[in-house]
């Protein structure tokens, strides 16, 4: 591997960095960085890269990889190559496995499966046992064998009490707690988001509410618990926005993500009961996407993750209250940020690396990305204007349940460099 | 081809456009009219219909079934309980394996909103909604506004309250746009936890008493009330909704001549009281016949998309 990047546009907002300069990147090391690199290396690729941006590696800190468990809607080895062609070179992934991730057993049965890849996998372990809701799990021996953050992600903790505990436990290593924000009794049976639309479908509602309680419940709770680290995983609603915003005025040590369909798709598309529009949470109104815009703008909200959630078309191509949430993400991430937060002039290119790369990246406690010589490169490079019309058959997952086949969007991945290999991005 | 509806297909009330619904109404009326017993029509002969009831369902079935007879068509016929389904057989499946069979027209009942769309998306036949989940049901809805429309000779200016669980009625749903395309006023009466205030995507207004309802209405079209609401929390008692909302003889004395209807099946003692079934303009019975005739005149409709 020998590549040559001719006044790129290399940008990194943890070193304050955004110039053009030539990259050099050998066998998985950043060479040099100049003004201007002249080589007499024969075998090399020399790219002319006036139109493309060299960022840190992409960081998606909402996966799932269905590994062990549900290997036919993703396994550890797709799940990785989808975030690859994605452009991104780490990921977090989500517990809801079968069994969950709950002890070190499950977590070193993917750490010895996803050796030598491309992409980090970083690890989270559930809050409870068998995500039940009840007991809480081995915190302190998955934190040991590598694991970041505990949720029980696919399912709300909504014992008040468990919660507490949670946060309580995770008091002695300062360990980050995170939820999927849902007051179950809310949304039994939901299908979509409830308004006038889904009562006009006759679709089960599931309120904005059921959201907001649990957020503003579970900010309490950290604060209460002495300041604990929280991060509050895909927000779909302006309350919760604003619940955000309030605890981090306070000073509350709060976080959170959103997903780029909830910042790009209202619940409108819904009325075709087209189950690619299923998810959870579901997909709201304009008033949310809006304030979800503001609240990526002014910082409120820190990361942009996609909860990619495969599923098999077998599974999706039913009536619409039998299909299961959720729809893949990783490898339209990128294009549909561009395209509804640079293109609409709610975030630069700098700000939207922040969040698809430094924030997450920070909230986990990982060590930070930089372009320097003779470090290893951990590097996306994309082109920020290039349109590209989204085709689900060149995607890397196991699972092609998307709402933007089709679409057309701006932005578009190039390359990864991460653990001394480069992948090429075939979208 | 001969004239026929805006579109190859009957999904939603939402599909009928005020030209469509009067020339529905002109079919039914025709055979009515010129229908005598034994006869039949060839409208559909040669064509193959599936009824197809992924939920249970006697009357409309049957309302569908003779329909189909009258007008000669090749009828298959089947319930979930009975098909494969029940061997976990998918539903696009079964819509293959019967299309496979050469069956042109499917009118299928399920459970779940939106399943008749889905499976239009999937086939090139005509599906006829005969009711999906709590979403639509439009030959209901048509066969009501027939009813009404032989009982006042026009539909339009009439006020027509729905009384009872709106929330979960496919057949307010498809009333509702159907009356109003038809120039009718249309309130609702319901416990608030059946139509929550604030989720009212047609802006129908809401009345508070089943007396004020009485007062205004020439029409009250009274919805069937499903026991499920009382063992999910919706409502507190049976007793209490027919106190609050039930529709009886006393009540409706309080203006003569005002029209009662129903979709059956009826709880009597729950949303109507059995003395109702006597009142002359109780058009319950009429609503079953003028059911046959709209779904000849909805059939012999469609299946003129399949002659070329």
């Amino acid at each position: 591997m020998n590549y040559l990047f001719k006044k790129i546009r290399i940008i990194n907002p943890f070193q304050n960095l955004d110039e053009i300069a030539d990259l050099w990147i050998k066998d998985g090391v950043i060479v040099k960085i100049a003004k201007e690199i002249s080589t007499t290396d024969n075998d090399i690729e020399i790219i002319d890269s006036q139109t493309l941006v060299a960022s840190p590696g992409f960081f998606d800190m909402h996966v799932h990889f269905r590994d062990p468990g549900f290997e036919y809607k993703e396994d550890l080895r797709t799940g990785a190559e989808s975030a690859a062609n994605g452009g991104f070179t780490g990921v977090l992934i989500m517990p809801n496995t079968k069994p969950p991730i709950h002890d070190k057993t499950v977590v070193e049965y993917i750490k010895s499966n996803t050796q030598n890849s491309i992409v980090d996998i970083y690890i989270s372990g559930t809050i409870t046992q068998n995500q039940e809701g009840k007991l809480i799990s081995n915190m302190l021996e998955m934190n040991e064998h590598g694991v970041k953050l505990f949720t029980d992600d696919g399912k709300c903790v909504m014992n008040s009490d468990v919660m507490r505990r949670a946060f309580d436990y995770a008091t002695p290593k300062d360990l980050l707690i995170s939820q999927h924000c849902e007051d179950i009794f809310l949304t039994e049976g939901f299908d979509m988001n409830e308004s006038e639309i889904s009562v006009k479908l006759g679709l089960k509602g599931y309120p904005s509410i059921a959201e907001e309680v649990i957020l503003y419940r579970d900010i309490l709770l950290s604060e209460y618990c002495g300041n604990r680290r929280y991060h509050a995983q895909h927000l779909s609603t302006q309350n919760s926005v604003d619940l955000i915003r309030y605890a981090k005025r306070k000073g509350l040590r709060v976080t959170c993500e959103v997903t780029p369909h909830h910042f790009s798709l209202t619940e409108d598309t819904l009325t075709s009961y087209n189950t690619n529009f299923k998810m959870n949470p579901p997909l709201r109104k304009a008033n949310d996407l809006q304030a979800i815009k503001e609240g990526l703008k002014d910082g409120t909200i820190d990361v942009i993750a996609t909860d990619h959630a495969p599923h098999s078309n077998l599974e999706k191509e039913v009536e619409f209250d039998k299909a299961p949430n959720g729809i893949i993400g990783l490898e339209t991430a990128f294009g549909l940020s561009v395209t509804h937060l640079v293109e609409e002039n709610w975030l630069t290119i700098n700000q939207l690396i922040e969040k698809m790369s430094v924030n997450p990246r920070k909230i986990l406690h990982l060590p930070p990305i930089s372009f320097q010589e003779n470090l290893q490169a951990n590097i996306t490079i994309f082109d920020p204007k290039e349109e590209w019309i989204v085709n689900k058959t060149n995607f890397k997952s196991k699972s092609q349940n998307t709402p933007f086949d089709n679409l057309k969007l701006k932005g578009k991945v190039k390359f990864i460099f991460n653990n001394n290999k480069v992948y090429k991005s075939s979208l | 081809m001969n004239k026929t509806i805006s579109k190859p297909f009957l999904l939603s009330s939402e599909d009928l456009t005020k030209e469509d619904l009067e020339l529905i109404f002109k079919r039914a009326d025709f055979f009515q009219t010129s229908y005598k017993q034994g006869d039949k029509f060839d409208d559909l002969k040669g064509i193959s219909v599936a009824l197809a009831f992924f939920e249970n369902s006697t009357r409309t079935k049957l309302s569908f079934e003779i329909a189909a007879k009258r007008l000669s068509a090749e009828i298959m016929s089947f319930t979930a309980s009975t098909s494969s389904l029940a061997k976990g057989e998918s539903l696009l499946d079964t819509l293959k394996t019967i299309e496979a069979m050469g069956v042109q027209i499917y009118v299928i009942r399920h459970g779940s909103s939106g399943a008749q769309q889905f499976l239009q998306r999937n086939t090139s036949g005509i599906i006829l909604n005969a009711g999906d989940g709590k979403h639509e049901h439009p030959t209901q809805a048509l066969l009501d506004n027939y009813t009404l429309l032989k009982h006042f000779g026009t539909i339009e200016g009439l006020k027509i309250t729905i009384v009872g669980d709106i929330f979960h009625s496919r057949v307010a749903r498809s009333n509702i746009n159907v009356m109003r395309t038809l120039g009718a006023e249309v309130k609702f009466l319901g416990p608030g936890t059946l139509l929550p205030r604030r989720l009212n995507p047609w802006n129908v207004e809401q009345i508070d008493s089943i007396e004020d309802a009485i007062d205004w209405s020439d029409v009250i079209l009274v919805l069937r009330l499903q026991k499920e609401r009382m063992n999910s929390g919706l409502l507190p008692s049976n007793d209490e909704f027919s106190d609050f909302y039930g529709v009886t003889l006393k009540r409706i004395s309080r203006r003569p001549g005002i029209v009662v209807m129903h979709p059956g099946p009826v709880n009597y003692g729950v949303e109507l009281d059995y003395a109702i079934s006597s009142y002359p303009n109780c058009l319950i019975q009429t609503q079953v016949t003028s059911g046959v005739f709209i779904r000849m005149a909805v059939l012999s409709l469609l299946s003129e998309y399949l002659k070329n």
